[in-house]
Parts: C-alpha cells; structure tokens; sequence
C-alpha cells in the first residue's frame, strides 16, 4: 500500500528529459490467444515511458486484444492465454504469482464509451482510491481535487461534484473517467479508442489533455483515427493480420516517420486511406 | 446489377398517394384496429384494478372504526378488532423477508456473477423454474412435515416463515439475478480496471444498481407473504393465543390477517353474527396494506434512481441500455 503523501497537479512529477528513454512495459516473444485462435502472434513491442503509445491497423487485427493483455483485463475472458512475457517493472505480469487486481491499481484503462458510475462525481473519482485505503476526508478531496484538475475536468464540475456524473456531456464523461484512473495513480494509461464516442471538439479536448498526461504517465493508445494518432501520439504501432487472421505488428517508428515516410507497404497502403 | 436491371427496376416504380391513400388499406386498417385493441387491453387492465379496489373498500370500509384497528376481537362479541392479525401480519413480513431477502440475493449473484455455464448451474437453475411452478398448498405439507414435526417449531411464526421463504425463493432469485445481469458490463470492467476485487465490484459497482430491481423483487414476495393462506393454516395456524397477542417470540402461533379472512368466510365462528363484515373489513385492510407496500416501494425506487441518475430529467429510457 502506497501512502506517500499525494501531489497536486501542480506538483507532479516531471518527466526526466533523458534522450535515451526508459522503457515502462516490453512484449517479449508474446502470443495473445483465445481458445485455440491466435489473436496476436511474435509480439516483440517495447513501450516507452512517459510517452503516448499508438496502435492502429484494421478492425479485428487484434489491437484491443494487445491493449486489454496488458492490465490482464482479458483474463475475464474464458480460453485466454499469453504465450511469452509482457515485461512490467521486472516481471512478468502473466506469471502465476502475479495478482492482476494490484496490477490493474498501477495500469489504469479508460474504455471506448465513457462508462462513469451512476454516483455523484465525486464518488467516481474516489472509488479507486477509497478501495485501497481509508484516507481522511480532507486529503480525499484534495486527492479528488488534483485527479480533476489533471484531467481539465476541475472548472466545470467543482460546483457539482456531488451531482450525478450521469448529467456531464459525453467528452465531460471522459475525461471524468480519466480523472477516475488518475486518482489511483498508475505509472501507465491505457486508452481504447477513447474518442470513438465523442464529438470533433470532445475529441480535441481529449487530446491536448493525453499531451498533458504524458509529462506523468505512458499512454498506449487504440485508434482508428489516423488524424489522431498523427497528432498525438509519439510512437506509432501498425498492425495488420495474416491470412489464418492472426494479428502481428508491422511497423513501429516515430510517428512522424510512420506517417510522412513509412517503411512497411502495408503500412503506407493503411496511412494513405487505400486500405483497411 | 447491369445498367438495365437498374432502369427496368425504375421503371416499375409507382407513386403512393400522400393524401387519403387508397393503396394499402387494409393495412392501414389493421393497423389502426391493433391500436385500439391494445388500448383497450391496458386500459381494462386498470378498470379490473379500481373495481377491485372500489369493490372492495365498499364493502369493508363501513367495517372500519379506530377500534376495528386498533383492538383484538373475540370470538363470541361482536365488532371484532384485527389488530392482532395485522401484527402477525406484519411480523411475519418481516422476518420471511429478513431470511429470504438475503438467501434470495446471495443466490443471485451467484448465479449472475460467479457460476459458469455448467451442470450444477443449469440444476440450479431447473430447481428454481420448478420449485416456482410448487403449488403453494404442497408447501405448507412440506412445511408441516419438516419444521413443525421434524425441527419441532410447531404451528409458529417461525415455522410460516421458513415456509414461505421456500415458496417466495424461486421469485426472488430471479427477479434479483435478472436485476442484477442488467447492470452493463462496463461497470464492471470500470470497477475491475481500477483496481477492485471481484467482490468489491459486486458490491461497489453492481449491487448499488441492482437495488431497485431487488426491491421490487422483495416487493411481490411481501405482497405474497401478506396474502397467503393455505401454507400458513398449515404451519402457522390459525388462532392467536389471547394471552400471546403482540407477541415477538416467533414460536408462538399466529393467525395473519389473510388468513383471519378465510377463517371468518370459510370456516364460520359460531354465534359470531358480524363475521361478514369483520371479513370484509379485514379484506379492504389487506387490500390497503399491499397498496401502501407497492407505494412506498415505487417512492423507494424513483427517489433512489433519481439520486443514481442525477437530476430528475435524465431520461429513463437509457436505464435498461446494455453495455
């Protein structure tokens, strides 16, 4: 149990500005399986810290199914197994003395539609927090506070915070949801497709608020928006799958140099719009 | 499709009269009959409700005094009293619904968030569609034989209540477990994401939704706890000891109200002249009884799922959406 005594916005850490960037997660060697089915074969993927992460490819290459693999948030699903090793903070996670619930406190996921609770703002954000330790109230709202403040969400919802967070617009509700993820304080965020819901403007707000996180967090992001993941994110992931519809990574670069001079036909065929 | 498939296809298209369609009439017809058979379904469907209602308050309420309900009657005066009978009534409200409520729900979420698809659920789930068809006479035998003669509690309370708990059981775990399946899933995956046990995503994240499902459930299992008779008269009995009257020890007999009715219709006391009116007294309290149940149950819900979904004007429709 963590109880280090909590940042605000203001006070969270700065990122080190070393060029050689450390990496937070690696795929070594990781099949992805449901049953029988390979979803995702050979990943050798490695996630750098402090930076947004994006995947794209077509529908069903497997891209969720390599996201929801990395806080184990698949091991609901009957029949699924990993090949190999996702490396985090030393370890395995897939070994069997790992505990996904104390895996998941430290990678926070938000989800394609915004899935808030039908509870007051407020209980949103503290629920993570609320389940790992009893805090007094004072530093709770503080805690909530600065989730907020961290995810743009403060100004407007500070005179409602115990109104239901069913009443915020969609783009609000996700970022209320970011908010809720931040207040456990992982080392990483995990986004599926989290803008597919919300409207142009939502969508933007969503972005400069990923480009603010990840001075603090390592962001892996799903889209299908090509747009998106050129302004947002600073590495790129291409998938695609094979013909006995496996998954695989094709690329991975800089974003910029995936999308301006991609290495990978494949890859340029899906970028340019003649594909997937 | 080539070019002359396309224009043959143009080419056979008729143009619909927009104003006094004579095209279709008949379908329009039925569909306006199929209206109005449905609005009158409904609407007989309330009418059936307020005579029951007027019927019945009509003929019991000239019964009705303060001392009515507030003093227990005898069985050789007139103007008997239901007090006693509204205790036991109430009483036995309580404690079936203190023991099947949590038996009920505990069942369910079993069954809706732990057990897989297998045979034992399947069992499980085949004990409870049968148990629900069990008339409610077979209980009150079943009842007779194992709490009365075999656990030695005797025509009580106690022996009514677990009765009725196996009768309103098959009820209550699935109403809980339908009420509990339709909280979405993304709640669920919010609360695991977070961090939580599967557990504190039951309880946290999933029950705190399933509440107004689980009331309405406890709901028609009180109304059916207030309104039995046959497994009660078989369990329960039918006096109330005179020296026992408003008695919380839930080994002594009772007599609920809805079985205090059959006894005065039924049964007949002798040299009792208003056992008529005293039933339809009883009748229209019963009545009343359950209305105020269902009220204060939907009062219960409303203001909980208004706290739950934020101002009042959050639209409704959305309630039921899955994932």
């Amino acid at each position: 149990m963590r109880s280090a005594p909590l940042p605000t916005a203001e006070q969270m850490p700065i990122a080190s500005t070393d060029s050689e960037q450390e990496i937070m997660l690696q795929f070594e060697n990781a099949s992805l399986f449901y049953g029988a089915f390979r979803a995702v074969k050979d990943l050798n993927l490695p996630i750098k810290a402090r930076s947004i992460t994006a995947i794209i490819g077509p529908s069903g290459c497997g891209k969720s199914t390599l996201l929801r693999s990395i806080n184990r948030m698949n091991d609901r699903v009957s029949g699924f197994r990993v090949a190999g090793r996702l490396m985090f903070d030393g370890e395995n996670i897939y070994d069997t003395s790992i505990d996904s619930v104390e895996l998941r406190r430290r990678i926070g996921m938000v989800f394609q539609k915004p899935n808030p609770f039908p509870q007051s703002i407020y209980s949103n954000v503290a629920f993570g927090p609320q389940l790992y330790e009893r805090m007094p109230k004072k530093q709770l709202d503080d805690l909530v506070e600065a989730s907020l403040r961290a995810a743009a969400l403060w100004d407007d919802v500070k005179d409602k915070l115990h109104q239901s967070a069913l009443g915020l617009s969609g783009g609000q509700q996700q970022r209320l949801c970011i908010a809720r993820a931040i207040a456990t304080q992982p080392e990483m965020l995990l986004m599926d497709e989290p803008c597919s819901a919300l409207d142009p403007i939502s969508t933007l707000k969503i972005e400069e608020l990923m480009l603010e996180l990840k001075r603090n967090y390592t962001i892996v992001i799903v889209t299908h928006n090509m747009q998106q993941a050129s302004r947002a994110s600073d590495t790129a992931v291409m998938m695609t799958m094979d013909d006995d519809r496996s998954g695989y990574v094709v690329e991975v670069s800089a974003t910029e140099q995936l999308f301006t001079n991609p290495q990978n036909p494949i890859t340029e065929a899906y970028v340019t719009g003649r594909f997937g | 499709m080539s070019a002359d498939a396309r224009d043959d296809i143009a080419a056979r298209r008729t143009r619909a009269a927009l104003r006094n369609p004579t095209a279709r009439r008949r379908a329009h017809l039925v569909n306006l009959l199929a209206t109005i058979v449905m609005s009158a379904a409904a609407l007989l469907l309330v009418v059936v409700l307020f005579a029951v209602i007027f019927i019945l308050l009509r003929a019991g309420l000239p019964a009705i005094s303060w001392t009515f309900l507030t003093t227990g009657g005898t069985f050789f005066e007139e103007g008997g009293g239901i007090a006693p009978q509204i205790f036991v009534s109430l009483y036995m409200l309580v404690l079936s619904l203190l023991i099947t409520t949590p038996l009920g729900v505990g069942a369910a979420i079993y069954l809706a968030e732990y057990a897989k698809p297998s045979r034992l659920t399947s069992a499980i789930r085949f004990s409870t569609e049968a148990l629900s068809s069990v008339p409610s006479v077979v209980f009150g035998v079943f009842g007779a034989v194992v709490f009365l003669s075999y656990f030695q509690f005797g025509f009580s309370i106690l022996s009514g209540a677990l009765t009725l708990t196996l009768l309103n059981l098959p009820l209550m775990v699935r109403i809980s477990e339908d009420a509990i399946r339709s909280v979405p899933a993304s709640y669920r995956e919010a609360s695991l994401a977070l961090g939580g046990t599967q557990w504190e995503t039951i309880r946290k994240a999933v029950l705190p939704s399933a509440v107004p499902g689980i009331v309405t459930a406890m709901v028609l299992t009180g109304g059916r706890i207030i309104g039995e008779t046959a497994p009660l008269i078989l369990t329960t009995g039918t006096t109330i000891s005179p020296n026992a009257q408003y008695s919380l020890n839930p080994l002594a007999t009772g007599e609920t109200l809805a079985v205090h009715i059959w006894v005065l219709k039924i049964v007949g006391v002798p040299g009792l002249t208003d056992a008529n009116s005293v039933a339809n007294g009883a009748a229209a309290v019963l009545l009343i009884m359950v209305l105020l149940l269902n009220i204060g149950a939907a009062l219960f819900t409303s203001r909980l799922e208004r706290r739950l979904r934020g101002t009042s004007g959050a639209p409704r429709a959305s309630r039921r959406k899955k994932e």
